[in-house]
């Protein structure tokens, strides 16, 4: 009887320490979230049109999933049109848009307000609505502008492509690397040059659980970097260089075709 | 068929701008403007930032004034001390205007002042030409049927500019003037120019053509030579100053003009005097109505970047 009991209880803390071991394992259901981007440097040639960035990773089956893209913010100055006399539309003044991304594009894997709360999209700026309550408005007075503009804002940058919601356009696999995630970005070429932040957040019963980021670079390369360093480094140089090759080919094209006819 | 332009940081199609510098140029070589007031808009259209738009088309000007001056010099249709005269005019005329910009800016409202004077000085020159001409072209058929001698009746009405000093005689466009005239015309224009932020290429011609009474054929090759040296130093200027040239699209587009410039020269020969101006006129007009109702109509979006017109 004795021993019977020792051998269960020998049983027992090998069962323990198995436990255990399980417990410490890898659980695949709690798969870390992991981001990148393809390609992670986008070249800016004579010929670029923009570009087709693919950014995946792998996270936990089952959480909803956000990716931004987004920029360093920064204060953007624009001009703005009203009606004059009640007759004629004109510029009118400045407006400042303060702390506003020049590039702001996010996918989701479902409608925004159904994988986070309001509460929880404002704060971590997901949405026009929570860009709507972070982004300041003022007139070159520093008075606080009219909301509308925020709107005619919008407007603005969707139109320039630099501004893209699209909710339900991350797609997810279930593979032999666990869970993966992939969703294709159509980058505008109207984005200028600069470093760019790929972000992704996982998201569980309304509430965000993880977050994974990464950055790529948009660079000019090659006559194109060549031309604009030198227009602001050399720019009396390049203003020469400017003036002297339009006479040159003017010059020149005069008279090649008086050498090929028409004289009076 | 897409080309990066690295100042103006947008891709365009390289067919569409070469095909507006084409279109441009030719009007440059038959009229003898510079055609900013239809390229910088277009330029615009295509997403290109306004004062890159600007200042790009004064270099493409160069270009195309150049190949266009150059051709009619060939044809004897450049009047050098006219032009010069207008050129230092037009030289202190754009100095004082951009001064009179500065303090309409800080007064304000600056902008409707701008427009309001480019609609305007675009409308009555267009008006006056068309009307002008209209009338000339009836008077010259009748004339033709009576008598061979077909002549515009100048060397009359010169009373008060007559009665000034330093009179010159200007063989190539057969007229006398006091260098007083086209000194002042030439601030006047300059003036207007830099105020409106255009070339004056549409302003000079009809001045050449009715107040200092020049042949159509030496107003525009004279309109030209003038225009190519005013761009060269606004291209110039803007480059050093405000980085707003995009060599690229000045490329692409003189590829365009300067063959416009050419094809407009020889098209140009074989049109009247009259029949230039009347076509230049409804180019005026219908640039003047269209920037009517850009001012009327609601835009569709109403924040812009800063500069252009």
């Amino acid at each position: 009887m004795k021993r019977t009991f020792m051998n269960l209880s020998r049983y027992m803390s090998l069962a323990a320490v198995v436990l255990l071991g399980l417990a410490l394992l890898p659980v695949p259901a709690a798969q870390a979230l992991t981001c990148s981007v393809t390609p992670d440097i986008i070249p800016i040639t004579l010929t670029y049109h923009g570009a087709q960035l693919s950014i995946s990773g792998q996270s936990a089956s089952g959480d909803d999933l956000i990716v931004t893209v987004t920029s360093e913010p920064a204060d953007t100055a624009l001009k703005y049109k009203e009606k004059v006399g009640g007759l004629v539309w004109m510029k009118k003044g400045t407006l400042e848009f303060k702390d506003t991304p020049r590039i702001y594009m996010v996918y989701s894997t479902d409608e925004l307000s159904r994988i986070l709360s309001a509460a929880e999209l404002n704060h971590n700026l997901l949405g026009y609505e929570a860009l709507r309550t972070h982004i300041r408005i003022e007139d070159s007075d520093g008075n606080p502008a009219d909301a509308k503009w925020f709107d005619e804002y919008l407007k603005f940058k969707k139109e320039e492509k630099v501004y893209d919601i699209q909710e339900g356009r991350v797609v997810r696999q279930h593979g032999e690397e666990g869970n993966t995630f992939q969703v294709d970005v159509d980058w505008p070429y109207q984005a200028p040059p600069g470093v760019y932040t790929v972000e992704v957040l996982a998201a569980r019963d309304g509430k965000m659980v993880d977050r994974s980021s990464t950055t790529f670079e948009v660079k000019s390369v090659g006559i194109t970097a060549f031309l604009s360093k030198m227009a602001f480094d050399q720019a009396g140089l390049y203003g020469i260089m400017a003036v002297v090759v339009a006479l040159f080919a003017g010059l020149a094209v005069g008279a090649i075709f008086k050498k090929g006819g028409g004289s009076h | 068929m897409y080309m990066y332009l690295p100042i103006a940081l947008t891709s365009v199609n390289y067919l569409v701008v070469m095909g507006l510098g084409l279109g441009v140029g030719l009007l440059s070589g038959l009229f003898g403007v510079g055609g900013g007031f239809l390229m910088t808009p277009l330029l615009m259209m295509i997403g290109i930032p306004p004062t890159i738009a600007a200042a790009t088309d004064a270099n493409q000007i160069v270009a195309a004034s150049a190949s266009g001056t150059f051709s009619h010099w060939r044809l004897g249709n450049v009047d050098f001390k006219m032009g010069f005269y207008l050129l230092i005019g037009g030289f202190f005329g754009g100095a004082g205007g951009v001064q009179v910009i500065k303090i309409l800016r800080a007064t304000g409202g600056a902008d409707f002042m701008i427009k309001m004077t480019y609609v305007i000085m675009l409308g009555l020159v267009g008006s006056f030409m068309f009307v002008e001409s209209l009338h000339a072209m009836r008077k010259t058929k009748k004339v033709t049927t009576t008598t061979d001698q077909v002549s515009s009746p100048k060397k009359k009405k010169r009373g008060f500019f007559a009665a000034l000093p330093m009179q010159i005689y200007f063989e190539k466009s057969g007229v006398t003037h006091s260098a007083i005239v086209p000194l002042v015309l030439g601030t006047f224009v300059g003036v207007l120019a830099a105020i409106m932020g255009v070339g004056g290429g549409f302003l000079m011609v009809p001045v050449m053509i009715y107040m200092l009474r020049m042949p159509m054929h030496v107003v525009v090759g004279t309109s030209l030579f003038q225009i190519l040296f005013t761009c060269i130093e606004v291209t110039y200027l803007q480059a050093y100053s405000n980085h707003t040239v995009d060599f690229m699209l000045a490329l692409l587009l003189l590829v365009g003009s300067v063959f416009g410039a050419q094809i407009g020269t020889v098209l140009g020969k074989k049109l009247h005097g009259e029949q230039l101006k009347i076509l230049l006129s409804i180019i005026v007009l219908a640039v003047t109505v269209k920037i009517v109702l850009e001012l009327v109509m609601e835009p569709s979006i109403l924040l812009s970047y800063a500069g252009g017109h």
